[in-house]
C-alpha cells in the first residue's frame, strides 16, 4: 500500500491527470496535418507524451519503491492561499488598506508565533512602505482606501 | 578593434546616471535577498518584473542581472557569519566560513570571498566579451530545425545537470511547455486552453507563476518548517587576510573562477553547480584534505569565485542564443518579451547599446558590490534579525501587489493563488519547478519553430536529422539521455545531488 504514496508514483498520477486534461479540454481543437499543423497538433503531440512519461513513471515507482510523500501541514498553506485570494478580491473594491491588513493578519495566522501587537506594527510599516513606493513612488494607479485616496 | 569599439559603447551606456542608479539599485536588492533566507532570486526577479515595464529596456536588464549576482554576493556574507547560507550557492561557503569565524578570521573570510567574487566577475565578464560575436555569428545561420534541436538540447541539458529525478524533471518540462501554449494559436487565432477567460488569450503570464511556484511555496514550506535563525552573530574582526592565507586562496580562486566560467555556460549549470564542483575539487587537490570543513580558506575563496563566475557566464547561452539556462535566465527571457525585445542573436546586431550596455554594467556592478559589501557588512548583519514571521507576509504582500500591476487586474493575484498550491504540490512530490519554467519560457517559440520547420520539409520529419547543424544537437541530447541511464553515472549523479542536499 505504501507502494501507492511514493512521491514518484504521485506524480506519475499527476503528470497523467494534466496529459488527459488537456486532452479532454483540447479535444475540440483541430489537429491538422503534419504539413500544415492545426493549432491542436502540438498540443495534442504533448498530452500524449505526458500520459506516455507519466505512466512509465508509475511503473517505475512501483517497481522500485520511494520516498513516502510527507503528510502536508494544512494550516500554511491553506492560510497564505486564502490570504491572497482575499487580497485579490478586496484590492479593487476596498483598497490597499484593507487588502493588505487582510492579507497580513491572515499570512501571519499561517505561521506558529503570533503577537497581535507584533502584526499590527508590521501592517503599519508595510501600509507606509507600499503607500510610498507604489503610490507616490512608481505612481501606480491603485488607491489607498476605495473612495477615499 | 571591434570588441574595443563595442565596449566602449557599452561603457558609455553603462555609466550613465540612470544605468548606474539602476544597477545600484539592482545590487542592494540582490544583496538584501542573498541575505535574508527564505527568498531567492527567482522569486524576487519575478516579484519585480511588473515593475521593469515602467523603465527602459537596458535599465530594467541591468536592474534584474544586478539582483542575480549580488544574491550570489551577498549569500556569502550570512553563510560565513551565523552559518546560515541565504542561496543555495553558498551553501559550501558555510563548511569552511563559518569555521574560519569561528577561529576569529571572519573578517579575512569575508574579505577573500569578496575579493575573489569580484576577480571572477571581471573574468566572467571577459568570456562574454570574447565568445558572444563568434557564437552569436554561429547562431544566425540556424534554420527553423536547428533551433528547435537546439532548444531541445538546452531543455535536456537542463534537466540533466539541475534536478534530482531526470524522468520527472522531463515530465516537467513538457507540462511547462504544455502551459506555455495556453492562450491564442499564433498561425491559426483559435483559443487554446482558455475557458472563454479573455485574460488567458494572450497566453498565461509567466510572472504569477514564477512567483507562485518559487514565491509563495516557498514561504507555505517555510512556514511549515518553522524557519527560525538562532546562534549569535560573530564579530567581523579585521578584514586583512594573513600572507599564509593569501598564498593559500589566490590559486583556489583562480581554479574556483575557470571551473566556474565553464558549469556557467552550460545549461543547468549556474551558481549552485559551480560552487559545489569546485568545493569538491578543492577537497580533492589539496594535500591536506583533512583541513577541510575546519576552516581551510581555499574552500572558500573556490567556491565564492566559481558561484560568481557562473552567474556571470550563465548569461552566454541567453544573450547570444535566446536559449535559458537556468530559472533566473528563464525570467530575463520574460523580461525581455515585456520590453519587446525578441531575445537571440538578433538582440546584439539590433539592439548593441542594450547588450554592450547590459554587459559592461555587469562589471561595473561587480565592483559596486566590492564597495556595499565590505564597509556595510555591519547593516546587512542587522538585517538577519529580523524574523521570518515578519517577511513571510511582507513577501507575499509584494507578490500580489506586483502581480495585479502586471495589467492592473486582480485575475493575475488569482493566478498567484492558484500557481502558490500547484507549486506546493510540485514540492511535496519532489518535482522541481525550474524545469518547468524554462519549458514555459520556450514553449511558444519552440512550436513555432517546430511547426515553420515541419511546413518548409513539407511534413517530413526527417529534416530534424537531415540539416547538418541540428543532427548534431540532437545526437548530443542523445548522448546526454544515454549517459544518464549508464548506471555508474546514475550512481555517481545520485551522489553529487546527495551531497547537495
Amino acid at each position: 500500500m505504501t507502494r501507492f504514496l511514493s512521491k514518484d508514483f504521485l506524480s506519475g498520477l499527476m503528470f497523467i491527470a494534466f496529459g488527459l486534461a488537456a486532452l479532454y479540454f483540447g479535444q475540440k481543437l483541430a489537429v491538422g496535418t503534419p504539413v500544415r499543423m492545426g493549432p491542436g497538433y502540438v498540443p495534442r503531440m504533448l498530452s500524449f507524451i505526458l500520459l506516455g512519461l507519466g505512466g512509465l513513471i508509475c511503473v517505475v515507482a512501483l517497481y522500485a519503491g520511494g520516498e513516502i510523500v510527507e503528510r502536508p501541514k494544512w494550516k500554511p498553506i491553506t492560510m497564505v492561499t486564502l490570504g491572497i485570494v482575499l487580497f485579490a478580491l478586496l484590492f479593487e473594491r476596498a483598497g490597499l488598506l484593507p487588502a493588505l491588513v487582510v492579507l497580513v493578519l491572515i499570512a501571519s495566522l499561517g505561521g506558529e508565533e503570533f503577537k497581535l501587537t507584533e502584526v499590527i506594527g508590521n501592517m503599519i510599516v508595510l501600509a507606509i512602505l507600499c503607500t510610498i513606493v507604489f503610490k507616490i513612488g512608481l505612481g501606480m494607479n491603485i488607491s489607498i482606501i476605495q473612495g477615499v485616496w | 578593434m571591434d570588441l574595443l569599439n563595442n565596449l566602449l559603447l557599452g561603457l558609455s551606456v553603462a555609466v550613465s546616471l540612470q544605468n548606474l542608479l539602476y544597477a545600484l539599485v539592482g545590487c542592494m536588492v540582490g544583496t538584501l535577498i542573498g541575505v535574508l533566507p527564505g527568498i531567492g532570486p527567482v522569486a524576487t526577479i519575478a516579484m519585480l518584473l511588473p515593475i521593469t515595464f515602467h523603465l527602459p529596456p537596458t535599465a530594467s536588464l541591468i536592474m534584474l542581472a544586478g539582483i542575480y549576482y549580488g544574491a550570489a554576493y551577498g549569500g556569502s556574507t550570512t553563510s560565513i557569519l551565523v552559518n546560515l547560507p541565504g542561496e543555495a550557492s553558498s551553501v559550501v561557503t558555510c563548511l569552511d566560513g563559518y569555521q574560519m569565524a569561528r577561529r576569529g578570521r571572519a573578517g579575512a573570510a569575508l574579505s577573500i570571498s569578496a575579493v575573489g567574487s569580484f576577480f571572477a566577475g571581471t573574468v566572467g565578464t571577459i568570456i562574454i566579451v570574447v565568445f558572444a560575436e563568434p557564437l552569436t555569428r554561429m547562431a544566425q545561420k540556424f534554420g527553423p530545425a536547428d533551433y528547435c534541436s537546439l532548444m531541445a538540447l538546452g531543455l535536456v541539458a537542463a534537466v540533466v545537470l539541475a534536478s534530482g529525478s531526470v524522468m520527472k524533471a522531463i515530465a516537467m518540462v513538457f507540462l511547462g511547455l504544455l502551459f506555455g501554449l495556453v492562450g491564442t494559436d499564433v498561425n491559426t487565432g483559435a483559443q487554446r486552453f482558455t475557458f472563454d477567460i479573455p485574460e488567458l488569450s494572450d497566453g498565461i503570464d509567466f510572472a504569477p507563476i514564477a512567483m507562485g511556484l518559487f514565491g509563495i511555496a516557498e514561504i507555505v514550506v517555510n512556514l511549515e518548517r518553522h524557519l527560525e535563525r538562532s546562534g549569535g552573530v560573530i564579530k567581523v574582526g579585521s578584514l586583512w587576510p594573513t600572507r599564509e592565507e593569501l598564498r593559500r586562496a589566490i590559486p583556489a580562486a583562480i581554479r574556483g573562477t575557470a571551473l566556474g566560467s565553464l558549469l556557467g555556460v552550460l545549461p543547468g549549470g549556474g551558481p549552485t553547480l559551480g560552487a559545489f564542483s569546485s568545493y569538491t575539487l578543492e577537497k580533492k587537490i589539496s594535500k591536506n584534505p583533512g583541513q577541510f570543513g575546519k576552516g581551510a580558506v581555499e574552500g572558500v575563496a573556490a567556491p565564492e569565485s566559481a558561484n560568481n563566475a557562473a552567474a556571470q557566464t550563465s548569461f552566454i547561452p541567453m544573450l547570444t542564443l535566446g536559449i535559458p539556462s537556468n530559472a533566473v535566465m528563464a525570467l530575463m527571457v520574460g523580461a525581455m518579451i515585456i520590453q519587446g525585445i525578441q531575445p537571440g542573436p538578433e538582440v546584439m546586431t539590433k539592439k548593441p547599446d542594450l547588450f554592450w550596455g547590459m554587459i559592461v554594467s555587469m562589471w561595473i556592478g561587480n565592483a559596486m558590490l566590492v564597495i556595499i559589501n565590505l564597509p556595510m557588512i555591519g547593516m546587512w548583519v542587522k538585517l538577519l534579525t529580523v524574523p521570518y514571521r515578519f517577511l513571510a507576509p511582507a513577501i507575499l504582500l509584494f507578490c500580489c501587489i506586483g502581480a495585479y500591476s502586471l495589467q492592473n487586474s486582480t485575475f493575475h493575484v488569482m493566478q498567484v493563488a492558484i500557481f502558490g498550491v500547484l507549486g506546493y504540490v510540485f514540492v511535496r512530490l519532489g518535482c522541481e519547478g525550474a524545469p518547468f519554467l524554462l519549458g514555459l519560457v520556450l514553449g511558444p517559440q519552440m512550436e513555432e519553430y517546430f511547426r515553420r520547420a515541419m511546413l518548409l520539409s513539407r511534413g517530413d520529419p526527417m529534416v530534424f536529422v537531415e540539416r547538418p547543424i541540428s543532427l548534431g544537437l540532437l545526437i548530443a541530447t542523445a548522448i546526454l539521455l544515454v549517459l544518464m541511464a549508464l548506471p555508474s553515472i546514475k550512481k555517481a549523479r545520485e551522489e553529487a545531488f546527495q551531497e547537495e542536499g
